[in-house]
C-alpha cells in the first residue's frame, strides 16, 4: 500500500487514531487515509470477532465502520478528513489488533448456532443470553447531541434521475437535448461513475456532456427510496454536503434509476480478512485518490473488468502475483480456476488457487483483489413497483424492463447495470435509449 | 479460523446458508430470518446475490424461485435527527406505501404436488397462532392437522412485530393469558430446541396525560391483585431506570420488571417442527380460495392447490381473517390497520426496559442483538390490507423518540417495515366457534397484541378442542358477543 503521489503539504492533515497520528490529504476518506498509513484492521465482526477492513470503499459493505468524533457506526470510507478527526475502532477487548473475543473464532470453527446453542440447558441457557447480551451490538451511544439539522429541500421535476455513471449521464444527455427537465441524483462528488474512477475499458463510451440549463445536478446526495403518499410517488435523498446531512424530496411523474450496481463477493475461506479488496475499490484507491493498494497482490473472478484491472495495477507499478478467472472462458494471461482460501492473521499474506487443470498452489501476495460483474441495484425500482428476477445467465438479479428500460411500473425506466452488468459503453447506450423513450413520453 | 463469509456483516457464513437450506429453508425470506444474513448494516447490498447463487444451485430450485427479499428503505443508514426535520401533516391520513406491488405470483414458490385430501383439522394461517395451536393439538395426540400458510413463515405479523411480551393489562384476562405465556415462553428453548431469547427488562409505561396517567394507576392496581408488581413511579424514579429519558411532558410511569422482548421468529420455526415431528403438514406458499359449506358445516377447504376435506377449520388468519371468514359467507367485525416499525444500527446494550408513551403509542427497546426496534401508531391510519413503509412513518417515530431520548438523533435507521393490527370493536381476539356454523373455529382479533398471548391462547384453544371441556375464554371472546353487546373493552393497547 502506498501513495503514488505525495499528500502536497497545503492538504496535509492529521488524523487522531486511537492516539496514533496519521497523515491524510484532506477530504479524502479516513478509510483510504487509514489503509495508506499501514493501518487494515479497522474493525472486528460482530460475531466471531475478525479482523476487518476496508473491502468496498462503497458503503456497501460494513468492513470499514468506525466511531468517528464519538459517533459510532459510520463509513469510514465515506468520511472525509478533516485535521484532528478521532478516529476508533469498535467492538473489541483490549484492541481492535488483539482482540480476546476473536477466541469465538477459534472455538466454534465450524461456526456458532444461535438457534441451538444451549437451548434448553437450565443455568447455561441463562448465563448465555447475558452474555450474549453483552457480546452484541456494533459501538457505543453516541457521546453528544446532533446538532440543529437543515429543514428538507423539495424539489418538483418532470424526471427524477438517479445516478451519474455512464448510463444515467447518457440518458440526461439525452433529455437535456429534448429539453426535458430533470433532477439528477449522483452519490460521489463527481459525475462518471466507473468510467472515472473504474479500470479502463478497451472500448470506453464516448464522451458525454450535460448542456446547462436543462437540469438540476446534485453531487453528494444518495437515494434513501420511493415512497408514495396522497400526492403521488417521490424519490427520498439524503444530501451529504460539508455543512451536515439535509433531506432532499424529489417529485415528479417520471423516473429514471441508473444506480448500477453493488460489488460482489466469491465464498473463499476468510474472504473477510483485511487485504481482500473489491476490484471497484482498487480501481478507485488508484484513479481517484492516487494510492496502489498492492505491489504483487492476487486477482481472482471474471468478467470485463478483470483483465482491465490487471492492466491498470500494472501500468501502475505493480506486479500481480497471479490471476484467477473463475469463468468456462479464462482470458488469455489468467490461469484457469478458483481461489480457495486466503491466509494471514491480521492480513492478506498468501492465498491458495485451485487450477482448473488439477492441483493447488499457495501464491504469497499482498492482497487479494476480487472482481465479479457488479449485482444491479434493484432496491429503487423495486420500491416503485418494478419487477425483479433472478438472471441465471447472469447470476445476479436484475430488473425485468424492455428494449428501452420500461418497467412494469407506469413511468418507471431503467438503464445500465441494473438491467445486468455490462461495459460502461452498454450503460451509456442503454441510457440513451431510455432517455429517449422517456422523452418521448413527456414531449410526444 | 477458516471460514467463507457470504454475509460479513452478520458473520453469517456459506455453511450457516448451506445448513439452512438443507433444513428446508428454501426461499430468501426464510433463508434471511433463519441465518440473519442481509439483516445488518449494508441491508444486503454485499450478500444477497452470493446468497441467490447458492440457493440457485440447489438440486430441486428453479431460477423462477429464486426472488430477492423486498429491500426496504432507506437504502443508506439515516440518522433520526435529519429524518425528524420532516414536517407532517397530522390533519391527513397516511396513504400508500412501499415497496408498491410488483404483481408477484405466488406461483413460483408454491410446492408441487397437491394438498392432502383429507385432515381432522385444518388451521387457515401459519402464525404463531396457526402453528402454536398445531402444535398443542398434536402434543394432545391430534395430529390429523394440516396449517395452509400463504407465504412463507414469518411473513405476516408474527414476522413483523417488535417482541415485546407484557403482563401490564387492563383485563383481567388478559393479565392471566399473559402470564402464563411468559411461563410458556421460559420452557420454550428446552421443549423445542431453539432459543427465543427472552429478555426480561421490564416494560416502562410513561403517561403524558392525567387520563393516562389514571388508566396506568387503575391498572396498576388490577396488576397487584393478579401477583403482577407493577410499580407507580414518578418521571424521575423512571428515569434511574432510562437515564437518557428526556421526560418531556411525562406525568408518571409504569414499571414491571417481569415485562420482557422475544425474538419472534424463532417461535414459529419452533412451533412447526414440533408439530411437524408429530406428524403435523405445514404447507407454506399455499393460498386458500374458498370454503366449502353445507349442512351448517364447513366441509372443505379449498386451496390454489386442491381441496382438504375436513372436520374442523380454524381461521387464524390475523388480518387477513375478515377475508378468510367471507369465504365462509361469514362476516367479522375486525379491521386490518397498518402498523409501522423500524430497527437501527445494533449498539452495544444501554437500554433495560421497553418504553412506551402510551398516550402517542410510541414504544421501542433494544432487542438482544442491539438495535433500537420501534414504532408509533398513527391515529389517522385508515382501515386497510396496506404492508408498505411511508417516510411519514419516519419522521412522526423520529420527532416522538428524540423528544424523549435526545442523544439518539445521531443513531441511523437502518430498515422500515409494516404489518397489520387485526382490530376488533373492543380491542379483545376473537375465539371459538361461529354461529351457524358448527365447525368453523376462529382464533383472531389480537389488535397487534397476539404474538405474546398466542402460547397461552393455543394450549386453552387445544385443550377445548381435543377435550370438548368449558372454557369461559371462549365465550368470554366469542364471535357471539358482538351481537349480544357483552363487550368488556381493553385498554392498554399500545398505537
Amino acid at each position: 500500500m502506498r501513495r503514488l503521489q505525495p499528500i502536497p503539504p497545503d492538504r496535509l492533515v492529521e488524523l487522531d487514531f486511537e492516539g496514533t497520528r496519521v497523515p491524510a490529504r484532506e477530504g479524502e476518506p479516513v478509510a483510504v487515509a487509514l489503509i495508506a498509513a499501514g493501518h487494515e484492521v479497522l474493525a472486528r465482526s460482530v460475531k466471531y470477532h475478525r479482523p476487518r477492513g476496508p473491502f468496498c470503499l462503497a458503503a456497501a459493505c460494513s468492513q470499514c465502520l468506525m466511531r468517528v468524533d464519538g459517533t459510532p457506526n459510520l463509513y469510514s470510507c465515506r468520511v472525509p478528513a478533516r485535521a484532528g478527526m478521532r478516529l476508533e475502532r469498535q467492538n473489541s477487548y483490549p484492541s481492535a489488533r488483539v482482540d480476546v473475543f476473536n477466541a469465538i473464532d477459534w472455538l466454534f470453527p465450524g461456526g456458532l448456532d444461535h438457534h441451538a446453542m444451549f437451548a434448553g440447558v437450565p443455568v447455561a441457557e441463562r448465563v448465555m443470553a447475558k452474555v450474549a447480551r453483552h457480546l452484541a451490538g456494533l459501538g457505543l451511544l453516541p457521546e453528544a447531541l446532533p446538532p440543529v439539522r437543515a429543514p428538507p429541500e423539495l424539489l418538483e421535476t418532470e424526471v427524477a434521475l438517479v445516478g451519474g455513471g455512464a448510463a444515467g449521464l447518457a440518458a440526461a444527455e439525452t433529455l437535456a437535448a429534448k429539453g426535458v427537465p430533470f433532477v439528477l441524483l449522483e452519490r460521489e462528488e463527481a459525475l462518471g461513475g466507473r468510467w472515472r474512477t473504474g479500470a479502463p475499458e478497451p472500448a470506453p463510451p464516448a464522451t458525454l456532456t450535460l448542456p446547462r440549463g436543462t437540469g438540476t445536478v446534485r453531487l453528494l446526495t444518495t437515494a434513501l427510496g420511493v415512497y408514495i403518499d396522497a400526492r403521488g410517488r417521490f424519490l427520498a435523498a439524503i444530501a451529504s454536503p460539508p455543512e451536515g446531512p439535509r433531506l432532499l424530496l424529489v417529485r415528479s411523474a417520471r423516473f429514471l434509476f441508473a444506480p448500477g450496481g453493488q460489488v460482489g463477493l466469491l465464498p473463499f475461506e476468510n474472504n473477510d480478512l483485511p487485504g481482500v479488496l473489491s476490484g471497484r475499490a482498487v480501481s478507485d484507491l488508484v484513479r481517484r485518490r492516487g494510492i496502489l493498494p498492492a505491489d504483487s497482490p492476487v486477482l481472482v473472478g471474471h468478467g470485463p473488468e478483470l483483465p482491465a484491472l490487471a492492466g491498470l495495477l500494472e501500468d501502475s507499478g505493480a506486479h500481480p502475483a497471479l490471476v484467477v478467472d473463475t469463468s468456462p472462458e479464462p482470458f488469455p494471461e489468467a490461469v484457469a480456476g478458483q481461489l480457495v482460501k486466503a491466509h494471514g492473521r491480521t492480513r492478506v499474506q498468501a492465498a491458495t488457487v485451485e487450477r482448473r487443470s488439477g492441483g493447488r498452489r499457495k501464491v504469497d501476495c499482498d492482497a487479494v483483489v476480487v472482481s465479479v460483474p457488479t449485482s444491479p441495484s434493484y432496491e429503487l425500482a423495486r420500491h416503485a413497483g418494478a419487477r425483479v428476477s433472478f438472471r441465471a445467465d447472469l447470476g445476479t438479479f436484475a430488473v425485468e424492463a424492455d428494449g428501452e428500460g420500461r418497467t412494469r411500473a407506469a413511468g418507471v425506466f431503467v438503464a445500465g447495470d441494473v438491467l445486468g452488468a455490462g461495459t460502461a459503453a452498454e450503460a451509456a447506450e442503454s441510457g440513451r435509449r431510455a432517455g429517449a423513450a422517456l422523452a418521448g413520453e413527456v414531449r410526444p | 479460523m477458516s471460514k467463507a463469509l457470504l454475509c460479513p456483516c452478520e458473520d453469517v457464513t456459506l455453511d450457516d446458508v448451506e445448513a439452512a437450506i438443507g433444513k428446508g429453508y428454501r426461499d430468501v425470506e426464510s433463508i434471511k430470518r433463519y441465518t440473519g444474513f442481509g439483516t445488518g448494516i449494508c441491508q444486503g447490498k454485499s450478500c444477497l446475490t452470493a446468497v441467490a447463487q447458492v440457493l440457485a444451485r440447489t438440486p430441486g430450485v428453479s431460477p423462477s424461485a429464486v426472488l430477492p427479499f423486498t429491500p426496504r428503505p432507506p437504502m443508506q443508514p439515516t440518522e433520526l435527527s435529519v429524518l425528524a426535520t420532516l414536517a407532517v401533516d397530522e390533519s391527513e391520513a397516511p396513504s400508500g406505501g412501499v415497496p408498491l406491488s410488483a404483481g408477484e405470483s405466488s406461483a413460483a414458490l408454491r410446492p408441487a404436488g397437491h394438498v392432502p385430501g383429507r385432515a381432522s383439522v385444518v388451521i387457515i394461517g401459519g402464525g404463531v397462532m396457526g402453528l402454536a395451536l398445531a402444535h398443542n393439538l398434536a402434543k394432545r395426540g391430534c395430529t390429523d392437522v394440516v396449517v395452509l400458510e400463504k407465504g412463507y413463515l414469518c411473513a405476516g405479523a408474527s414476522g413483523r412485530n417488535g417482541g415485546g411480551v407484557r403482563m401490564q393489562w387492563g383485563t383481567a384476562a388478559n393479565i392471566e393469558l399473559a402470564k402464563r405465556s411468559v411461563e410458556l415462553m421460559k420452557q420454550f428453548a428446552g421443549e423445542m430446541g431453539i432459543n427465543i431469547w427472552l429478555r426480561q427488562g421490564g416494560y416502562l409505561f410513561l403517561a403524558k396525560s392525567r387520563a393516562i396517567a389514571e388508566r396506568l394507576e387503575k391498572n396498576a392496581r388490577l396488576h397487584n391483585k393478579h401477583a403482577v408488581r407493577t410499580e407507580i413511579l414518578t418521571p424521575g424514579a423512571a428515569r434511574k431506570l432510562v437515564p437518557q429519558l428526556t421526560m418531556k411532558h411525562v406525568v408518571l410511569a409504569a414499571f414491571h420488571p417481569e415485562d420482557g422482548v422475544i425474538f419472534p421468529w424463532p417461535f414459529l420455526w419452533g412451533y412447526a417442527q414440533a408439530a411437524q415431528k408429530r406428524g403435523v403438514r405445514v404447507e407454506t406458499f399455499t393460498q386458500v380460495v374458498g370454503l366449502q359449506t353445507s349442512g351448517g358445516v364447513v366441509s372443505a377447504v379449498q386451496t390454489d392447490r386442491g381441496p382438504i376435506a375436513c372436520e374442523t377449520v380454524v381461521v387464524a388468519a390475523g388480518a387477513w381473517s375478515p377475508a378468510v371468514a367471507r369465504l365462509a359467507g361469514v362476516t367479522l367485525p375486525n379491521e386490518p390497520h397498518r402498523h409501522e416499525i423500524l430497527s437501527t444500527e445494533p449498539l452495544k446494550p444501554f437500554l433495560g426496559p421497553l418504553v412506551s408513551v402510551l398516550d402517542s403509542g410510541l414504544y421501542f427497546s433494544q432487542s438482544m442483538r442491539g438495535e433500537i426496534v420501534g414504532g408509533m401508531g398513527d391515529p389517522k391510519e385508515p382501515a386497510a390490507l396496506e404492508q408498505g413503509s411511508t417516510l411519514r412513518f419516519l419522521a412522526r417515530f423520529s420527532r416522538a423518540l428524540t423528544e424523549q431520548v435526545p442523544v439518539l438523533g445521531r443513531v441511523k435507521v437502518l430498515r422500515q417495515w409494516a404489518g397489520c393490527y387485526d382490530v376488533t370493536p373492543d380491542n379483545n381476539p376473537i375465539l371459538g366457534r361461529t354461529p351457524g356454523l358448527a365447525n368453523l373455529l376462529h382464533m383472531s382479533g389480537f389488535v397487534g397484541h397476539g404474538f405474546m398471548m398466542a402460547p397461552a391462547v393455543a394450549e386453552r384453544m387445544a385443550e377445548w378442542m381435543v377435550t370438548g371441556n368449558s372454557d369461559d375464554l371462549f365465550t368470554r371472546f366469542s364471535l357471539e358477543r358482538f351481537r349480544s353487546g357483552k363487550l368488556e373493552r381493553e385498554d392498554m393497547i399500545i398505537g
